[in-house]
């Protein structure tokens, strides 16, 4: 028995002995010097300069500023969820990562609490615009630093709208009905994504149901309610505005087709972020020059409402020097640095911060200024209840897009919204 | 010159090894299959076992992605019973599949035999006839996607120039029309692979077989009915069970063409997985759509072995 005491007691001295040795090494690393480089993943943007201006100016910055090298890694537009959820399931890669519409919720328990810099920052930059309140806070913790937002707005062609007698663009849905039934007897159609993209399907649909009164929950996040007359009149206006306004091939489109289609002079109208005309002014001055862009015009409600598509940075839990991140984060979004960066991009990323409301950035292309304008009425999918699981659900199978979709493909407005209610009641059945 | 070569003759002779009792152990029959067969056994496990193991594991728990499990039994499949879109993605995997396949087998038979002909410039035509399949499926499928794109569809073009249609027809736009397009876009993309196949099975049928049957007055249709088909089921029942596998979880394609639009018409098993599990970060509920696959899969295989399975006596 004594002998076993002893034989124990030394493999514990030995044990002790070296977890110390390694642990006051590792402590020695951690206290001591600051990590020699920090990763940010970011999703391709659609604006080049932008990612270039990162890579060339702002990492160098940096890194001459403090020493720590920031790696700026790409990865191609569409795919940036799906290395966010690797890296967050595996607890390895990137250190921070750009994030959008609802995954401050999606990854909150991976991602690091920053409320105390995004108050910081907020302070400095005038405030924070409510809208990327509602995409970065969780439980009542900022879990990502708001950056701007895609606004996806409407993108027309002037000339074309004029010549119909639209010297503006309809402030109503009646009234862009009665504008696309004459241009597109002219020859001129609209062109809506109605098929299964990731962003311009919901940039207008949702929105159509909201400014008609529609919903697909309650606030309380638990009571369905898309079967009512509100939807119902939202579902066969659409059905009108397709028949009377676009072809058929607008069903099937993605994110790419209305891009091509208006570039290419096949339509009139689309809905879409600011990159139509970015890309126009440089491959197609002449379609650029007759280029408008305006809100989204206001339903039988009299309101009018946009998709809130936030791009926000948040930094991993699996980062082993949390406060590197943060202060690389504090440092970023100084107007010194972010203002040029938002420049760049010709304000693509609508700035979620006050401070640049009026700033030169929107002066530069003032038919950019109905961007800025949107951010007061721009909501997540699934609003007015908060964001949720069931609400992820919900957008990834394209309930509400398909709703209307299937009504413009020739289904009954009775059974659309049944299929839709059905599919909601079923997946807000945990909530 | 006979003193100096006899000790050589000395060296060179064999000497007896003695073979260390670990060579010897390893070299018996039952060791060395073993030893063979571990590697790739331990491959699979890990690239393909683990996986499996760990998405059946998934689907028994409402798992929120970047968050903990709880085990649910069999709810999410309950749930996917319970949902409208499970069962048109169902249909729409065996249309699918179904008619690919079948597309597949019969112009990649008649590809295999006038293929099998001789003629000039035959072995560069063959080597042509696999570049549907070697050109990587997202870069070939992108030229497809102009080839269906509504505005600049090189078919529609020409269904105007002829003044057929105008406009041309929806390609992706319509939910049966787009259904089409795809099973035509797999289907040149797979053909390639059930040809070059059956082309190897028919250089394995001696020319005697045919010659005889020459002689017996069979003719052309004879001859394939009874001399080509029948010898040549091992390898149908082969490269049809392979491509059916593929064409099942089908992803690449849709995912490029349509993600499942319009309206879910043409969604698969696969994209409607991805789009729960990532998009909607849900992989408990991702990873039993995905496994749903598996028991239609394989009665689809069974059945197949059962009827295209060549006889044995």
């Amino acid at each position: 028995m004594a002998n076993i005491v002893r034989a124990a007691s030394r493999r514990d001295v030995l044990t002790i002995s070296a977890a110390t040795f390694v642990g006051g090494l590792m402590g020695a690393a951690r206290a001591g010097a600051a990590p020699k480089s920090l990763t940010m993943m970011h999703e391709s943007s659609f604006i080049p300069p932008y990612d270039a201006y990162f890579k060339n100016k702002l990492a160098p910055a940096y890194e001459k500023a403090t020493g720590i090298k920031i790696n700026y890694e790409t990865t191609s537009v569409g795919s940036q969820q799906t290395r966010v959820t690797t890296a967050a399931e595996t607890g390895n890669g990137p250190d921070m990562a750009q994030i959008a519409f609802n995954w401050a919720f999606l990854f909150d328990e991976k991602l690091v609490d920053v409320t105390d810099i995004a108050q910081e920052i907020g302070k400095k930059g005038g405030g924070w615009h409510q809208a990327s309140a509602e995409a970065c806070i969780v439980n009542g913790k900022w879990k990502a630093i708001p950056f701007g937002n895609i606004g996806q707005l409407m993108n027309y062609r002037m000339d074309w709208f004029s010549e119909v007698g639209f010297k503006d663009f309809p402030d109503t849905w009646d009234g862009l009905l009665e504008a696309g039934t004459k241009l597109k007897k002219a020859g001129h159609p609209f062109g809506f994504e109605l098929g299964h993209g990731f962003g311009d399907n919901h940039g207008w649909l949702y929105p159509l149901l909201w400014s008609f009164g529609g919903r697909e929950v309650e606030p309380d996040g638990k009571t369905v309610v898309i079967d009512s007359a509100e939807t119902a009149r939202a579902v066969d206006f659409c059905r009108t505005f397709f028949q009377q306004t676009m072809q058929e091939d607008t069903l099937g489109w993605t994110d790419v087709s209305n891009n091509k289609a208006y570039l290419s002079e096949q339509i009139s109208c689309t809905n879409n972020a600011e990159s139509i005309l970015f890309i126009a002014k440089r491959d197609f001055p002449d379609i650029a020059k007759v280029t408008g862009q305006a809100q989204n015009p206001k339903g039988p409600t009299g309101e009018r409402f946009h998709i809130l598509n936030p791009w926000s940075h948040a930094i991993f839990t699996h980062t082993p020097d949390h406060k590197a991140a943060k202060d690389f984060m504090v440092w970023l979004m100084d107007p010194k640095q972010v203002g040029g960066w938002y420049e760049v991009a010709v304000s693509y990323y609508a700035p979620f911060l006050h401070m640049f409301d009026d700033a030169p950035l929107w002066h530069a292309e003032p038919r950019n200024l109905p961007y800025r304008d949107s951010l007061s009425t721009s909501h997540l999918p699934g609003w007015p209840a908060p964001i949720s699981r069931p609400q992820s659900e919900s957008v990834a199978k394209y309930v509400v897009v398909d709703m209307f979709a299937k009504a413009c493909a020739g289904k009954s407005t009775k059974d659309v919204i049944a299929d839709a209610n059905a599919q909601l009641k079923q997946i807000f059945r945990t909530a | 010159m006979m003193s100096a070569s006899a000790p050589t003759f000395a060296a060179a002779a064999p000497r007896p090894r003695r073979r260390s009792a670990f060579r010897q152990w390893t070299e018996r029959e039952g060791v060395f299959g073993w030893l063979m067969v571990i590697p790739p056994l331990l491959f699979l496990l890990a690239l393909v076992g683990y996986p499996f193991i760990y998405g059946i594991w998934l689907s028994l728990q409402d798992r929120p992605v970047a968050r903990a499990g709880t085990f649910v039994g069999l709810a999410n499949f309950v749930a996917d019973w319970k949902d409208p879109v499970f069962w048109q993605v169902t249909q729409n995997t065996f249309v699918y599949t179904i008619a690919a396949t079948l597309l597949k087998m019969v112009g990649g038979l008649g590809l295999a035999l006038v293929m099998n002909q001789e003629f000039k410039f035959k072995n560069t035509i063959r080597a042509l006839m696999l570049l549907p399949f070697i050109v990587p499926t997202v870069l070939s499928t992108i030229a497809w996607m102009w080839i269906l794109d509504p505005a600049f569809s090189i078919i529609n073009w020409l269904l105007r120039y002829f003044e057929i249609a105008n406009p041309g027809p929806s390609w992706l736009g319509n939910p049966h029309l787009a259904m089409l397009s795809l099973i035509i876009v797999n289907t040149w993309r797979g053909l390639p692979f059930y040809a070059i196949t059956l082309l190897a099975g028919l250089q394995t049928i001696s020319p005697d077989l045919y010659e005889a049957a020459t002689i017996d007055g069979a003719s052309a249709w004879d001859r394939f009915r009874y001399v080509t088909l029948p010898l040549l089921r091992p390898v149908i029942f082969i490269v049809t069970m392979f491509s059916v596998i593929f064409t099942f979880a089908d992803f690449q394609l849709v995912y490029v063409l349509t993600r499942g639009g319009p309206a879910n018409a043409t969604h698969l098993y696969a994209t409607y997985a991805f789009d729960v599990a990532m998009g909607g970060g849900q992989l408990g509920m991702g990873a039993s759509i995905a496994l749903a696959m598996l028991p239609p899969l394989a009665l689809i295989i069974f059945a197949m072995s059962i009827y295209m399975k060549p006889n044995k006596t």
